[in-house]
């Protein structure tokens, strides 16, 4: 990043004009000197202006003003007026349905990111083997849903389980795997769970491709070593493959944890939220909120006035509740990579 | 030598243990093949069901070998479900916004990697500041801003959103590429007498050739995909909405017309596979290597 900045001054233009030198004042020769710079570097600016102005107006700006909504009661139309200061955030705290859509939405991050990622470990470990044929075959097969969009995963899945899903249920109450048969999508205590499991399913792909990068960094002499000092296969993973996959597998975990704490298109596409706000996610609860009932497929969680105040509040809590937890979690690691060096020193 | 060594005991166990060794492997494959199949299961039966009739949807339920095949399923989605309008509003998003991104990042990241202009460290310290920012919900704000720009209820809107979100992660990608060029390369075109403006075009940017490619791909599979920006911008709208927006749609309407409906995801979900077929490898090695780097 810094390496073009140690670049010896270019006053003297980076492509056209010629150093002025001799200016006697050395406060006018710095002031001029700048000017000088500005100007033979004025394409520099021209390349930068189209990123500039979109970083500004649909970055920088947003941001801060979704700040300024936070304290208004506002539906959206017009400018807001209705000053009510801090009430937004209260009523965030109190509100047992945001509560709830960060509960869902922990026990979709806590229950999908660990399964997915053993399911992806597992599938990477069987796909590394260089003497498996076809591996690059499988491998695009495990990666397909990742390149699906979230619309259509929604409707497929929609569709087989509203037409199948019934005939699907018997079997499995016939099998005394489940006791009554499942609605599916339609019941509130197993739609989360449903659509935890199309989530595993649709962004494995991405896992197992970062996995499977990770263990190619292992070198090969490693495993050769452990199995001469008599490893079996299970000592191997512990000790090579782990040790090996840590500093990857932490970004692997961050990443996950992170997309899943922030899922939304699944949902939305799946049940908007609903039966009874049974699948209501933060995400979710936030885009009702700030569209309404009157958006379209609004389920069972659209709000009956669109509250962009209010939903801005939210969004702004639930990015400071994402701060801590992110904070958190570089503690654990920290933590953990404390006691390990304990422990090996 | 002690890796000959070792590599003989290797191959002197493996003759060994062949049959037992391959039966494994028989096995993994075996695997491999049946939760494979089931992977992609939903995939072959949209695809099937597209082409079943009506009432073959119900009564071969989930079988993926349609008994006659209805082609009319397809004209039913592309015409009577607006699917052809839709296919050309995400053509068009999607081309817009992959272009338009790869040239503003490529710019801007050859200005921030090979010039050292007045501004660029608080430029660079604004960047890193803005890439680790909470992003909260500013759709309304950018909504706000589509609108006092005159583009709400344009294709622009959509394509401006999404141009911009992809502005600071690529310039980042584009800035360090451009930065491991050798400057010998520039030097020479300059004195040459190339001009800042020819150097970029006709010596850097043909460099960038590989990270334009992948950027490019992955521009266009997220355009593609994107679910929340047409959807927020094309609420009022149903002639602008793009094929996923236009599916949820589809099926939000409590529409009976399912094998349309299937036509319609295949004919959303064809493009990307095709490209991810023809650039499969590279789309891999470059997930693979964010995540290694």
């Amino acid at each position: 990043m810094e390496a073009s900045s140690d670049l010896p001054p270019r006053e003297a233009g980076g492509f056209a004009g010629s150093p002025r030198k001799g200016r006697p004042a050395a406060a006018r020769r710095s002031r001029a000197s700048v000017w000088h710079r500005v100007r033979s570097n004025r394409w520099s600016y021209v390349y930068l202006a189209p990123f500039l102005a979109l970083v500004v107006v649909f970055t920088i700006y947003p941001l801060f003003a979704s700040l300024g909504y936070t304290l208004y009661q506002w539906n959206g139309v017009g400018d807001p007026t209705q000053y009510v200061g801090l009430q937004n955030f209260a009523r965030i705290v109190r509100d047992s349905i945001f509560w709830q859509a960060f509960g869902h939405t922990l026990v979709y991050t806590v229950v999908l990111v660990p399964v997915q990622l053993a399911l992806a470990l597992t599938l990477a470990l069987v796909l590394n083997d260089r003497r498996l044929r076809f591996s690059t075959f499988y491998r695009a097969v495990y990666f397909i849903p990742a390149v699906t969009s979230a619309a259509i995963v929604g409707v497929v899945f929609q569709l087989m389980l509203s037409n199948f899903g019934d005939s699907f249920s018997q079997v499995l109450v016939r099998l005394h795997l489940v006791q009554h048969r499942i609605d599916w999508l339609g019941d509130p205590h197993a739609v989360l769970w449903i659509v935890i499991a199309i989530g595993i399913w649709n962004t494995l792909g991405y896992n197992l491709v970062y996995f499977l990068a990770g263990l190619q960094t292992i070198p090969a002499e490693l495993y050769e070593a452990a199995r001469i000092d008599g490893a079996g296969a299970a000592g191997r993973f512990r000790h090579v493959t782990v040790p090996g996959l840590r500093e990857v597998g932490l970004i692997i975990l961050f990443l996950a944890v992170l997309g899943s704490l922030q899922v939304f298109d699944l949902v939305q596409v799946l049940t908007g939220g609903g039966p009874y706000y049974a699948s209501e996610v933060v995400n979710t609860y936030i885009y009702h909120q700030a569209f309404g009932a009157g958006s379209f497929g609004g389920g069972g969680g659209a709000a009956a006035q669109p509250n962009v105040g209010f939903a801005s509040a939210a969004s702004f809590f639930y990015g400071l509740l994402l701060l801590v937890i992110t904070g958190l979690q570089a503690l654990a690691w920290g933590w953990m990579g404390r006691r390990r060096t304990r422990a090996v020193g | 030598m002690i890796a000959t060594a070792h590599r003989g005991w290797d191959q002197a166990r493996r003759v060994r243990s062949l049959p037992r060794a391959r039966l494994r492997r028989l096995a993994t494959h075996a695997v491999l093949v049946v939760v494979g199949f089931l992977w992609v299961y939903p995939f072959l039966w949209a695809l099937a069901s597209s082409l079943k009739s009506q009432a073959g949807f119900i009564d071969e339920g989930l079988s993926i070998i349609p008994r006659e095949l209805q082609w009319l399923n397809y004209s039913d989605a592309w015409n009577g479900a607006s699917f052809g309008t839709y296919f050309l509003n995400t053509v068009l998003i999607t081309a817009f916004t992959v272009v338009l991104t790869l040239l503003f990042t490529s710019m801007a990241g050859y200005a921030l990697a090979r010039t050292s202009f007045p501004g660029k460290r608080v430029l660079l310290a604004v960047i890193v500041v803005t890439f680790f920012l909470p992003r909260g919900y500013t759709i309304v704000p950018v909504y706000d801003v589509v609108q006092h720009l005159g583009l709400l209820n344009t294709l622009w809107s959509v394509i401006l959103v999404q141009v911009a979100s992809g502005m600071v992660f690529n310039t980042f990608l584009f800035m360090g590429y451009f930065t491991t060029v050798a400057k010998e390369i520039e030097e020479a075109a300059r004195a040459d007498g190339a001009s800042f403006n020819q150097t970029f075009w006709y010596v850097m940017l043909p460099l960038a050739r590989p990270m334009l490619a992948t950027l490019g791909l992955f521009t266009f599979i997220n355009s593609w995909n994107d679910f929340f920006t047409p959807l927020v911008f094309t609420l009022g709208q149903p002639q602008l909405r793009t094929l996923s927006v236009g599916l949820y749609a589809f099926i939000s309407q409590t529409s009976t017309n399912w094998t349309a409906l299937c036509a319609g995801s295949i004919i959303s979900l064809a493009p990307i596979i095709l490209v991810f077929v023809f650039a499969q490898r590279h789309i891999v090695d470059a997930i693979a290597g964010a995540v290694k780097g």
